[in-house]
Order: C-alpha cells, then sequence, then structure tokens
C-alpha cells in the first residue's frame, strides 16, 4: 500500500459518486478540467460539478440535480448526467451552468427508478435503467430532446450498463441479462445476447460496465459482480473471454473479489505481447473496484498491474482520451484521487 | 396502545422525565408535514440510513369512493435529525463535519496496520513465551509511527503557509490554525509514547505551548496579549517608550519564546546593555538534544552514542555546567556598572525586568505570564530546569494554579493534570468529555504503549459493561458514531444493523463487509431482501437475481408459480418478449437454486404448452428441452395411451424448431413413430369424447408438416 508519488488525493466535503475527464482543448494540462456528480447527504442535495485540475477542491461552476447521480458522461459538446430517480440531465460544455442544461425528467414517461447505464455515441445518447427501459435520445431539431422509447423491460430485467458500438449498435448489461447487443437497424430488440463468465463457480451475476474500444468495435469488455471482468467477442458470442476471476488453471487470484464498478480500455498501456497482439487478442483493461483496486488486466496475464490499492471503495475512474498517463478517480471516503503515470515506468516494461 | 395518536394536544406519546429527576428537560418536538388528511389511523416510525427517520402516515382506506376525487392514503416522510459527526462538545466548535470524517477516513489504514501488527506480535510472543506486548522492543516504534501518522492528520502548525511577506511588524508566525485535537494528540504522544523525548519532557512542553498557546484560553494568554500589541506596534516611533513594549518582550520571553524576543529587540535602539542581554538570552543552554532552525538557545551537544548509554547522569552533568556558567554571566550583568549609563529609565527598567526572568525571579515571571500553564512552562526555563520526574511536576502545576487561579481551565489544561496526576482513568474521562469517540479510539493506543496498568484497565472484562471491555465499550460508541452518518458507516469496524432505505449500491457495500467478515449467513439475508425491495418495486429481474444469489429456493418457488399462471392467462408475441430477462436468469442452470428445473413441474400443464412456443426456443436450454422431449418421446413410444401422445404433440408444437437445425434433432425411426402418435392424435380429435382446446388444428398442420422435414432430412443423414 505504498503511496505513489505521483498520485494525490483531493478531500471533499461530500461524497463523490462519479468522476469524468472533460474534453478540452486546452494546451496546459493544468489547464484541464473534471466533472464530478457529488452528493452531500447532510442536506440531501446532489451536484455536478466542474473542478480544475490544478485545484480540485474548488468547483468552477455546478449544477443542482434532483436526486443522486448515477450515470456520467461526457462527450466533446455536452456533458450528462442520469439520477436514481430516473432523469437525464445534459449541460453544453460551451455553457456550464443551470440555465443552459436540458432535462428530461424521469417518470412513467421515461425512467422510473436508477439509470446507470448511460453513453454518447455521436449524436445520440442512450440511457437503460433498472426499470428494465432503453432508451435512445437525440435533438429535435429545435433545441429540445427527444427520448424515444427502444425496449421496456417491465422491471423483468435491469439495466446496469450501457455502451455504444457505433451509431446505429450498443451493448447493455444488468442483472440476469448479461450482456446484450442492440442494432438499430434490425429493429428495436437486442440482436443477440451472452450471459456472461462469472467468478466463484457463479453462473449468474450482475455486469456494473461495459467498454468498446472504438477501433474493435466487435469486442465488449465487461466489468461486473464478484470480481469479474471478461470480454465478449461478438464473432464468437458463445464463448466469453474471461480477463479475472478464473485463471487458466482455476488457481489463478483474481485482481479483486468484489464488485468491479467500472471498466475502460486503457489506451496507454502497451500490450505486453506485441507480437502476437492480433486482433483475437483483447487489448489492456483497467478496472476500479469496491475493495479499493485500480488495476489493468490482460488478457492471460496472471499478474495484473496493480495502480492503486486504496483502504476504500474506488467509485468511478477515468482514462484522460488526451493524455492517457493520467487517471482520475473518485474514492468512497470523500475525496478525488488523481493518478499520473510516468513515462519511465512505461519505458521499464 | 402504541402507533394510536391521542387526540389532545397531537402527542403521539406520553413524555414523562427520568424518575428522581425534578425537572426534566423538555423533549425537542419537530413537526412533520405529511399533508395526509385526518384521521390518521397508523404511524410507522423507522431509522433510515445516517440520521434519517422515516416516517409512515396512513390513513384508514375508505370503503368507498368519494366522487372520484383520489385521496393520498398515506404518506412517508424522512426527518433529518440534526447532524451527526464527532459528540465532542469543544471540537464541534472549530472542526465542521466533513473535516471531523476526513480524519475518520485518514486514520482507518494507520488503525488497520497497528492492529495486525498488534496481532502479529502477540501471536509470536504465545509462540515462544516471549514478553507481553508493551515489552516487545519494537512495539513503541510501532506505536510511535502510527501516533505521528494520525498527528499529520490533525493539521500540522509547523506547515509554513503558501506565501511569507517578511514584514518586520509581524512578531507572530502565521500558520495552520492549531486545533484541539492535535494539541491533545501532542500531549499523550509525549508523555505516553515516545521514549526519546522522556528526558527533554520540559522542553517539549516549551515547544507545545510555543504550537498551542492559543487554545489554552482566548482571554488571557501571552499569545493574545503579544497578537493585540503587534496591531499597536504598526503605529508605535519609539517602542521603548511604551510599557506593554517590555511586558510583551518579558512575557515571551518567560514561555521561552526567544525568536520573537528578538524580532521585538530589533524595534529599539542599540546600546550595549541591549546588546548584552540579547547575547544572554541566544546563549541560554536548553535541556534538549536539538533545535529546530530558527530557534534560539544553545542546547546540549552531546555525541549520539552518549544519550543512550550516559543519558540520564552525562547529560544532566554538562547540561547542569553550561546552565551554571551562563547563571554566572547574566548575575555579573545584573551587578555591572552599565546600569547606571544607562539614561533611558524605561529601557533600564525593562531590561532589568528580562534580566529577573532570566534569573527565575518567580515574581517576575508570574508578573509576565497568563495563563497558570504559562507559569508551569517558565518554571522549567528558569526555575526548576531539571524537574522531569511526574510527581515534581504534577506538585508545580498544583501551584502554578493557585497562583494564576483565574486562568480557569479547559479540555486540554485538564488533561495535562490528569496525565501528571499518573492516573489513565482520569485522562481517559477527560478525553471522553472533550475530545470525542474518535479521539477515544484512537488514543487508547497511546495509552496503552508502555503502561501496563492502561493496558490492564483498558483491557479487563467487565461485568457491568456486560463482559466487555473499555476499550471494546469505546470502540462500540465510535462505530455507532460512524453508522450514524450515511458517508461514514461502512468505515465501521464493527458491523451493526444496516438499514435498506436508500438503496445505491449499499447492498453490494454491505456484501463486501460481509465477504471481508466472512459473515455468509449475514450476506444470505441481506441478498433476501434486497431480493425483497426489488421484488416489491418492480424490478422483477433483480429481485430474482438476489433470490438466486441467496439459494432462497422457497422464494423462487414462489415467484415460478407466480410466472406460470400469468403466463397460462395471455399469451402474446409481445409479453414474451418481456419476459425474456427473467427467463435468461431463470433459464441458466444454476442448480438447485432457482434455474428453470422448476418448469420440470409444470411441463405437463395443459396450460403450459404454449409456452414453449411463446419463448421460442432459443431461450430454453437445449439440454433441458431435449432431456423432456426424449422422456415424452419414450412414452410415446411405450404408446400407452391417447394422453400420453397428446403430451408428446404438444411438445412437437414446437417441433418448427427441428428445421432451425442443421442436423435432424430425430431419427428416422422416432420420426416414423411421431408422425403415427400424431395421426392418432388427429384422429382422437375426431372423437366427440375429446375435449382439448390446447392443440389447435394449424398447430398438429405445423407439426406434421415440421417432422415430415426433418424425416427427409433424417433419411438424407442415414
Amino acid at each position: 500500500m505504498a503511496d505513489n508519488p505521483s498520485f494525490r488525493r483531493h478531500p471533499h466535503p461530500f461524497s463523490i459518486d462519479l468522476v469524468r475527464w472533460l474534453p478540452s482543448s486546452a494546451t496546459s494540462p493544468s489547464d484541464r478540467l473534471l466533472a464530478a456528480a457529488v452528493h452531500d447527504p447532510s442536506v440531501a442535495s446532489s451536484y455536478i460539478h466542474l473542478l480544475p485540475l490544478a485545484d480540485p477542491s474548488s468547483p468552477l461552476a455546478s449544477l443542482p440535480l434532483p436526486s443522486r447521480a448515477t450515470a456520467l458522461r461526457c462527450s466533446p459538446s455536452a456533458l450528462a448526467a442520469t439520477t436514481s430517480t430516473g432523469s437525464l440531465h445534459l449541460a453544453p460544455s460551451s455553457s456550464f451552468d443551470a440555465g443552459a442544461a436540458v432535462a428530461v425528467s424521469g417518470g412513467a414517461g421515461f425512467h422510473v427508478g436508477p439509470v446507470r447505464g448511460l453513453d454518447c455515441g455521436g449524436e445520440e445518447w442512450v440511457t437503460a435503467g433498472e426499470d428494465g427501459r432503453v432508451h435512445v435520445i437525440g435533438g429535435g431539431g429545435d433545441g429540445r430532446v427527444v427520448a424515444r422509447r427502444v425496449w421496456d423491460g417491465k422491471g423483468m430485467a435491469g439495466y446496469e450498463a450501457a455502451k455504444w458500438a457505433s451509431p446505429a449498435e450498443f451493448a447493455t448489461g444488468g442483472a440476469g441479462c448479461g450482456v446484450q447487443w442492440w442494432d438499430q437497424r434490425k429493429g428495436d430488440a437486442p440482436v443477440t445476447q451472452c450471459s456472461g463468465i462469472w467468478g466463484h463457480g457463479l453462473v449468474t451475476g450482475m455486469v456494473h460496465s461495459i467498454d468498446i474500444h472504438p477501433s474493435r468495435k466487435h469486442i465488449c469488455v465487461v466489468g461486473g459482480s464478484s470480481g469479474t471482468i471478461f470480454a465478449w467477442d461478438l464473432r464468437w458470442p458463445q464463448q466469453p473471454i474471461p480477463l479475472s476471476g478464473i485463471g487458466l488453471h482455476g488457481i489463478v487470484q483474481p485482481v479483486c473479489e468484489s464488485e468491479v464498478w467500472e471498466v475502460l480500455f486503457d489506451t496507454y498501456t502497451q500490450s505486453s505481447d506485441i507480437i502476437s497482439s492480433t486482433s483475437a487478442r483483447i487489448l489492456p483493461v483497467m478496472i476500479c473496484s469496491e475493495d479499493g483496486i485500480l488495476a489493468v488486466v490482460e488478457q492471460g496475464d496472471e499478474r495484473p498491474l496493480e495502480l492503486l490499492a486504496e483502504p476504500c471503495a474506488i467509485n468511478s475512474f477515468d482514462i484522460d482520451t488526451q493524455n492517457p498517463s493520467d487517471v482520475v478517480c473518485a474514492l468512497e471516503w470523500e475525496s478525488i484521487g488523481v493518478l499520473t503515470r510516468g513515462r519511465d515506468a512505461m519505458a521499464e516494461e | 396502545m402504541p402507533g394510536m395518536p391521542t387526540d389532545g394536544g397531537g402527542a403521539m406519546v406520553p413524555f414523562s422525565g427520568e424518575p428522581g429527576q425534578a425537572s426534566p428537560a423538555p423533549p425537542p418536538v419537530r413537526h412533520i408535514r405529511h399533508c395526509v388528511a385526518p384521521p390518521i389511523s397508523r404511524v410507522f416510525i423507522s431509522w433510515s440510513s445516517g440520521n434519517l427517520l422515516q416516517v409512515a402516515c396512513l390513513r384508514q382506506p375508505s370503503s368507498e369512493g368519494r366522487g372520484g376525487v383520489e385521496e393520498v392514503g398515506g404518506r412517508v416522510v424522512e426527518v433529518n435529525l440534526g447532524a451527526g459527526g464527532c459528540g465532542g462538545v469543544e471540537v464541534d466548535e472549530e472542526i465542521d463535519a466533513a473535516e471531523i470524517r476526513r480524519i475518520e477516513y485518514g486514520s482507518v489504514p494507520a488503525f488497520a496496520l497497528l492492529q495486525s501488527r498488534k496481532n502479529a506480535l502477540t501471536e509470536a510472543a504465545a509462540m515462544s513465551h516471549a514478553p507481553s506486548l508493551s515489552e516487545h522492543a519494537e512495539w513503541w516504534q510501532y506505536v510511535l509511527e502510527y501516533s505521528k501518522t494520525i498527528g499529520n492528520l490533525l493539521g500540522n502548525p509547523d506547515s509554513p503557509p503558501a506565501f511569507t511577506l517578511e514584514d518586520p511588524k509581524t512578531i507572530l508566525k502565521v500558520g495552520e490554525k492549531p486545533t484541539s485535537l492535535r494539541a491533545a494528540w501532542e500531549l499523550l504522544e509525549m508523555f505516553f509514547v515516545d521514549k526519546q523525548l522522556q528526558g527533554w519532557l520540559p522542553e517539549c512542553l516549551v515547544d507545545w505551548l510555543d504550537d498551542f498557546d492559543s487554545l489554552l484560553s482566548k482571554e488571557s494568554t501571552v499569545y493574545s496579549n503579544l497578537s493585540s500589541f503587534q496591531k499597536k506596534l504598526i503605529k508605535l516611533q519609539i517602542v521603548e517608550d511604551d510599557p506593554d513594549y517590555w511586558n510583551g518582550l518579558a512575557a515571551a520571553l518567560s514561555v521561552g519564546w526567544l525568536d520573537i524576543v528578538f524580532s521585538l529587540y530589533f524595534h529599539q535602539t542599540e546600546n550595549g546593555l541591549v546588546e548584552a542581554v540579547a547575547v544572554l538570552v541566544s546563549t541560554m543552554p536548553r535541556m534538549r538534544p536539538d533545535l529546530p532552525s530558527g530557534k534560539l538557545g544553545q542546547c546540549c551537544k552531546t555525541r549520539p552514542d552518549f544519550i543512550k548509554v550516559l543519558y540520564k547522569t552525562e547529560v544532566s552533568y554538562l547540561y547542569l555546567q553550561a546552565w551554571e556558567k551562563w547563571r554566572g554571566q547574566v548575575n555579573k550583568l545584573e551587578c555591572s556598572a552599565f546600569w547606571i549609563q544607562c539614561g533611558h529609565r524605561k529601557t533600564r527598567d525593562g531590561l532589568k525586568k528580562l534580566l529577573h526572568i532570566l534569573m527565575g525571579n518567580v515574581k517576575e515571571l508570574t508578573a509576565a505570564t497568563s495563563h497558570w500553564l504559562e507559569l508551569f512552562v517558565s518554571h522549567f526555563l528558569y526555575i526548576r530546569p531539571f524537574t522531569v520526574g511526574f510527581e515534581g511536576m504534577h506538585h508545580l502545576a498544583q501551584k502554578c494554579i493557585e497562583l494564576k487561579p483565574s486562568s480557569g481551565t479547559n479540555g486540554l489544561t485538564d488533561l495535562l493534570v490528569g496525565i501528571l496526576s499518573e492516573n489513565p482513568e482520569v485522562v481517559l474521562a477527560e478525553c471522553t468529555n472533550n475530545f470525542g469517540p474518535w479521539f477515544v479510539t484512537h488514543a487508547m493506543e497511546l495509552l496503552t504503549a508502555d503502561n501496563d496498568y492502561a493496558d490492564m484497565m483498558l483491557h479487563e472484562e467487565r461485568p457491568k459493561f456486560g463482559g466487555i471491555s473499555i476499550e471494546e465499550l469505546h470502540r462500540i460508541v465510535y462505530a455507532q458514531v460512524l453508522c450514524s452518518h450515511s458517508l461514514t458507516w461502512q468505515v465501521s469496524f464493527c458491523l451493526k444493523s444496516c438499514n435498506f432505505g436508500h438503496l445505491i449500491r449499499v447492498c453490494e457495500q454491505t456484501l463486501e463487509i460481509c465477504r471481508l467478515y466472512e459473515l455468509e449467513n449475514v450476506s444470505t439475508n441481506i441478498m433476501k431482501i434486497s431480493g425483497i425491495y426489488h421484488w416489491k418495486h418492480g424490478r422483477k429481474g433483480d429481485g430474482v437475481y438476489w433470490f438466486q444469489q441467496a439459494h432462497d429456493k422457497v422464494r423462487l418457488d414462489r415467484i415460478a408459480q407466480q410466472l406460470f399462471e400469468r403466463i397460462g392467462k395471455s399469451v402474446t408475441d409481445d409479453s414474451f418478449k418481456q419476459w425474456e430477462g427473467l427467463l435468461e436468469l431463470l433459464g441458466s442452470d444454476i442448480g438447485s437454486a432457482g434455474g428453470l428445473e422448476f418448469l420440470h413441474r409444470y411441463v405437463f400443464l395443459p396450460a403450459n404448452s404454449c409456452l414453449f412456443m411463446a419463448f421460442g426456443f432459443t431461450f430454453f436450454p437445449i439440454t433441458f428441452w431435449y432431456r423432456d422431449f426424449k422422456r415424452s418421446l419414450q412414452q410415446a413410444q411405450e404408446g400407452r395411451t391417447g394422453e400420453a401422445a397428446r403430451q408428446t404433440a404438444e411438445f412437437l408444437i414446437q417441433v418448427e424448431l427441428l428445421n432451425c437445425k442443421p442436423k435432424p434433432l430425430l431419427n428416422v425411426a422416432e420420426t416414423t413413430l411421431l408422425l403415427n402418435k400424431l395421426q392418432e392424435l388427429s384422429l382422437a380429435k375426431l372423437h366427440p369424447d375429446f375435449s382439448s382446446n390446447h392443440l389447435p388444428s394449424h398447430a398438429l398442420n405445423t407439426v406434421r408438416l415440421a417432422l415430415a422435414s426433418n424425416l427427409a432430412r433424417a433419411i438424407l443423414e442415414e
């Protein structure tokens, strides 16, 4: 648990539920911005804060939310958040204030209950909620947003994650339903699905997060309960590939044993096996977990690269797309962590 | 009867004070806006997360509708019962709740590390019959390391501010605001843990006072006098004419703030006497091994190995020599002829006062200091630099309190007196009263570091507390404080009853705690509760998921029954699509806990025949489907009843699926047999006694067609 010198914690006086890098045109690294979903239980208020990386303790602007944020995503043009009461809030990145934000309120017409699946795919946003509904939200042409219901599972399945693969395709995941692939060109129903591969000898688990690499749109990487991380290749949909939890010989120590909250392809870590890194190989994946692990896992690699082992849960993290060496994470104990991976460390590998 | 509202005054439960108390304080009354029209028939109260109380007010369900006006049948209101955090009276004033939480979070790793080291040492001691924990050489160093980590967490008074403008008129240093928690922690560390400090305790107190003097009292301390003089200093032209200048100098000198004495000194006109006093001040021998940079005085320069071996005698001897020599110089100056030459009376009197302080004049020291603790420290500096024993210090403290009775007490001074009286019970009580549960829980480790009596006192099992020790009692109190806040509840070391008012991933967090502590039956219960919660809120998929995780066979069976009753009633393509997620869950081969196994019981019910058709083949694991199919085929082969044939046909209703497979599912003989049975069935249908509305004729035709195509493919294959 040695403290990494390139890791800084910034304490806040409230819970940090989610954190993301904002895409910015800033040339100087210190001018970069973070977006954080915060919640203060003492006054039961929730906000999205816009924070400068140079001093993440003092917000530049904040957007009030009706309830606790359950998902937060940034696109080049907007910042979106969904809440535990089923609403969606979109704020244009150009003017981050309550006046310019657009909201789709929760309820029978949209989502009922928490919405954890949220992603931006070009022009449209997708939301997938615990109520089993899937919506695609786009501009109505006149500044309004229009939500179209793709699917209503009526609570029979609950969704926890959503990720676009292309402007027409996206993946969702949740409790029991594993991962599902949707293609809007083929109608409003899942095209194919995969129940996943779970640790501890379990047959079913809950998907918490999905990521799809922009250059390999046929591969989803999935993080879920019981420390499960697996990849799902659409070309072999019946054979998910375990990345953690189940070793080749069944005795490998998994990266973590608790909930894997988020997964992201790590564009910074070079694959350890460059020669054989054909399109079949899964690229390195970064994960964060309830037991405080931030690590990079690779297919077939028995020793994952552990970046952080915190005494508290890491609820959320994000890799800066412009500077992939920089990672920001939301720690359970009311703080934001900023990790800078040095070039030297990588040269050694 | 609880829960029944009384008519008078609106009070739910009559409140009466504790028996024996004359006039109990009135209970705090909170008004709840529930907006439910009276009469309210029932009120439920339950704790939610943190300090939230959930109050549900329900009306009597009215039997007749009131002309279409929808009335609220009841409402749940959440009441926030004030801010949580530390219970310490003094602490709340200077540190806000978020800061306390930051300390609570930050102290967990250090505390956990110390506990694991303690366990390891205890285990090793048990194995090898080694001495007890406090006799271990490394142990106090572990505790010291822990103490330093926690101390840094409580604020660092030595940390310089980001920018310092060198203002000659600024005499008091500007640093981080000192906190009582840090001050109290340092006191405990100094007296109970750090063995290296044992010879230098008086000087440690001098340093401590330098950092925390402002906390002793708001009105009368050397610090407050100097800070008010600092404001005045800006306007003064000739400082030595002002009596406050000399009083300030005397005060700073009496508590040993020599750097402040010097920064004040530069403001006056130079003369020989002024310089001579300055030299004496700067060469004052200090009973300490080193001095931080910027501090004045002469410390005992000894070789490092000296301190270890000949620590008591040699160092004291060296110090004594230096002290005698310096005192001689002070006395010489006092008697010198220069005083007559000094024309400025105020300067002369002021310098004399300083000199008397250096000579240890009790009257001057008492006059110069404001608080008894300052007087106490000045005694160490100028009168009794060798008083290191606790007993001597305690006597001195009592004497100083008598001399300065007006200074009053606060948590810090009470704590110090408790420490000097060598009474761990008093120390613990002062910590509890003044610094809150967090402090006590973490400070107990310091008390027991090298004190066998405290160790015994804290760890002894007390029948009065239900068999737990004082240490455990304080830890439980602290855990309760943590639990009472929704952000810190997971920090609590003791797993206490968790509630499920806010299921924002609370379930997973709780399960994680169960996993770490191997509390499997607790986690099973939590999963069940979570399943019921989701099911009740219409998230059936999530509900089934959690029941499966909990291996709750009873509830899954109930769910299965509901599921099939519902499917039996109405079957449309769309409604089945909605069941997809659930079926995926139920369809997984999960073993004994709620897979599709229960379907076997329903498979031959007529209502379910269409189930397969509607669900489509893909949702059923082939093994399951095929096994039952074969069994039914066998029955058909035995050909006992027309009923068997009917059942077979029901299965075959989805044999369209045979077409989906590239390979024929049945061989030639089986297909022929089935075709025959199908023929029998269609003939039986014509019989007037046959009653089955589940086999539409078009379905039979489909089956026949599918079987025919399967037969063709089977023949080709053979």
